[in-house]
Formats: structure tokens, sequence, C-alpha cells
């Protein structure tokens, strides 16, 4: 008769893991038409999608950056495996001090890629989602040229998002070598559960190939 | 003070082409100071599997007789890692010289019997763990901390460095261990083995992976453990996690 050990967890711990990084703005402005509590409610719906699909629970990495307050960026707690994901409750106020933001975002994924290549673990290519209801209120050109670089140097993606009315498409667009898309109606949680089906389909992907994306029109609002 | 349990199983890949698993190990226990060393054989290589065996056997016989020549075991300290390091690239030079002379015996180079090596000296004071290429090597202390040894690979995710490599100094990396305590744990893997007994942060072993071995080596003889490990890398789950071949060794303090 063969020997069986009881309960041990075989698991493939090895899996390429798919960063991304969050950029939030919680100014003044996001607590109009209720927009702060959408946005919460849409990374809850993040949160959930992603840890109901086990590939993408335990492949996604996140971190949040938010921006606002009195020229505030703040990190909002560690990176954190998508099966891990608590999203933080954001709240709205201040200015819009975008520029540092993406700096900062740059720089996350930077340490976070030199953090993971040094433990051998190995992974995507980073997705950086800049979401804003306004302008910047601080000095954006050069880190948006720097981001542009960025992504032709295949270190990242970056989707730049405009919420509303307000937001200035064309300013995020410099963000993105692919311009930037707006937010039709306030449809976080469409945006959020499409980002959580992108983030599956980058867990799935086989190393150095590239990934049809599903279509944005859930939640994107085309100019004609 | 060490019981050892260890288990190479063959691959699905090799197993599919009808060849034999590349992996083996071997280790020594003598004065309560534990040499282990796994090798993995390059498949590349006609001798890949000859080079592992004899590598892994020669090796831990060599350095074992050595540091007991020296009369340094039991009193090997972590701290005087200088003559450690220097019995081991000593041992490591004495056996590449002796698979030379084989290899030209059989009209062949070192280079046909390349291998991988992780390996350890492990004594009551302390000692090191020894690293060419892939592979993995924790020791996994009574409280969970864990020194480790993580594999070095080329600039593509399949390219590795070998004992059998004329820059084979450049590439060894050694890494000293603590004194262990009852209750520690110090696993050598070759690269099929590490997706699934390693952590997602790679910082350790995967604790629902060992927590049940250990307990179960804990109350098991040594051919029951041996033939359970051997099951487990021979299981389906695991073969559907990596298709390389499989070797496990454990070295527990009791």
């Amino acid at each position: 008769m063969s020997t069986v050990i009881p309960d041990v967890a075989l698991i493939d711990n090895s899996e390429e893991r798919a960063p991304l990084v969050l950029v939030l703005d919680c100014s003044g402005s996001m607590q109009e038409e209720n927009k702060i509590q959408l946005l919460n409610d849409g990374l809850k719906a993040l949160a959930a999608d992603l840890k109901a699909d086990p590939i993408a629970a335990r492949c996604g990495r996140v971190l949040v950056v938010s921006f606002g307050g009195d020229s505030n960026v703040e990190i909002m707690g560690d990176w954190t495996d998508a099966m891990d994901f608590t999203p933080p409750s954001l709240l709205a106020g201040g200015l819009t001090p975008l520029g540092a933001a993406m700096r900062c975002a740059l720089d996350e994924v930077e340490s976070q890629k030199a953090q993971m290549r040094s433990a051998g673990v190995s992974y995507k290519r980073p997705i950086i989602m800049l979401l804003s209801d306004g302008e910047p209120t601080d000095e954006w050109r050069q880190v948006a040229a720097e981001c542009k670089s960025a992504e032709t140097a295949h270190k990242v993606n970056i989707m730049a998002i405009g919420i509303g009315d307000q937001a200035n498409r064309e300013t995020l667009g410099h963000f993105s070598n692919k311009g930037a898309l707006s937010l039709s109606g306030l449809k976080f949680k469409e945006l959020f559960i499409w980002l959580s089906r992108s983030i599956r389909a980058v867990s799935r992907a086989p190393a150095g190939g590239t990934v049809q994306l599903n279509p944005v029109d859930s939640w994107a609002q085309m100019s004609i | 003070m060490w019981r050892v349990f260890s288990a190479s199983a063959t691959g699905k890949r090799n197993l599919e082409q009808g060849a034999p698993g590349q992996d083996a190990n071997h280790c020594v226990v003598k004065d309560d100071v534990l040499v282990a060393v796994v090798c993995d054989g390059a498949g590349s290589v006609p001798e890949g599997r000859t080079g592992a065996e004899f590598v892994a056997r020669a090796l831990a016989e060599q350095l074992s007789s050595a540091l007991r020549a020296d009369r340094r075991p039991p009193e090997i300290q972590a701290d005087s890692s200088a003559c450690l390091e220097a019995s081991i690239r000593s041992a490591i030079e004495t056996v590449r010289g002796r698979l030379a002379e084989l290899a030209a015996s059989r009209q062949l180079t070192l280079h046909d019997f390349s291998c991988t090596l992780v390996g350890c000296v492990a004594s009551p004071g302390g000692g090191s763990l020894f690293h060419i290429g892939d592979g993995f090597a924790i020791q996994q202390g009574a409280t969970g901390d864990s020194v480790l040894s993580r594999p070095e690979n080329g600039e593509f995710a399949d390219e590795t460095y070998f004992v059998t490599d004329e820059n084979w100094n450049d590439h060894l990396r050694l890494t000293p261990l603590p004194a262990p305590e009852r209750g520690c744990v110090i696993g050598l893997m070759s690269d099929g083995t590490a997706p699934f007994a390693v952590n997602r942060a790679r910082s350790g072993f995967f604790r629902p992976f060992i927590d049940p071995i250990a307990a179960f080596l804990r109350e098991t003889t040594a051919p029951k453990g041996n033939e359970a490990l051997r099951n487990l890398l021979e299981s389906p789950q695991a073969c559907e996690i990596s298709s390389d071949d499989k070797t496990l060794l454990l070295a527990f303090v009791v």
C-alpha cells in the first residue's frame, strides 16, 4: 500500500504577479454628485471581483495612491495580494496634486519590481490606472512625459480616465500614449469590474505575450 | 541529532520521452554533522544524470570526510565561515577533478556532465549553505524564521549555472547557517519542487505544504517517510504544477 501524507497543500506559488496601482483623485470636487462614495463602492466591487477568481486573487498585487487635501499624496497601506486587498475608505477634500501622485506611482512600480526581482518573483507589466475629475494643481508636464516614456520602454501600462464633464481630458491624455478615456455617467462600478476582468486576463496570459482586453463600452464615453 | 528524509522523482517531461530523471541527492551524517547535496543534471547534455549522481554522492562524502580530517566538527561555528568556505571550495574542486577524469576516460568533457548544486553543512554550532545555479535551500528555525539560498538564473529563465562550468567559483554562493535548534528543519530542493514548496514571497517554506509533511515524518520511519515523500513528488497535483524532475531532502533536528 502506498504511503500518502495527508492534508499537504500543493499549489503553484511561482505564478507571475500582475501589479496594479490605482491613482485616485480625492480632491474637493469629488464630494459633488456623491462621486467619492461611488468611487469607494467601485473599489469594493473591484476587491470582490478579484477575490472571486482564484488566479487573479493569487496573482494580482494592488496599491492605492490617493491625492487631494493640502496637496497631499498618500499611499494607502502597502502593496497587497488581491486575495488580501481591503479597499480604503477615501474622503474627498482639497487640491489636485496629480503630478506628484503619478510620480509616486511610477516610483512605487519600480521599487515593487526591484523587490520582486530580488526575491526571484516574476511579474507582468504593471498597470497604473489614473482617475481624476479635474485639473492638476501642481506641476505635471515633466511627470507626464516620464509616464509616456516609461510606457514606450514597456515598463508600465497607463490608463488615464477622466470623471465627468469637469475633467480635463486633454491634460490627462498627456500621461499615456493611448490618450485618456472618459467615464460615462459615473459608472465607477462598471469601470472597476472591467478592470478586474482585465487583471484576470493579464494573470492568465503567457509570459511576454499580449492580452486582448474586453471592450470598454460598459463604462467609457466616446467622443463623436 | 538529525533525521533525514529524501526523494527524487522523475518529471512528466522525462517520463514522456522515456528518459530517466536527472536529479540526485545524497547525505552523510557523522558526529552530528550533516552534509547533504542535491544536484539537478542538465537535460541538454548527454550525461546530466550521471553528473548529478556523481557530484551529489562524491561531494557529500568528500566534504564530510574533509571536515572530520580537519577535526573541525563539532566546533564548526557560523563565524568561522572562512575556514568552512575554504573546505567547501576545496571539496568541490576535488570532486570536479574526479569527474573530469571520469569524463576523459569516456572521451567526454566536464560539460557533458553538467549539473547544478545545492547543499548544506550543518553542525550543532552552525554551518553553511552552498549553491551553484537553480534549486532552493531553506533552514527554517523553530520560530519560523528562515535562512535561504535562492536560485541564480542566467539572463533567460531556462538558463542557469553548473558546478561543471569553467567559472563555477564565480557562481558558488555561500550562506552562513545559525546553530540549528530543536524543531529546526533544513530543506534542499531542485527547481521542479520549489514552485510548491516555497511560499509566494519566496521568503521560506510554504507552510501549508511543509507543516503537514513535518508532522507526518516526525511519527514515521525513514523508509516509510522516503516513500511518502516520493509519492508526494510523483502525485498528479505536483506533476500538474511542474513537469520537471523533483527532489526534496528534509533534515530535522531532533
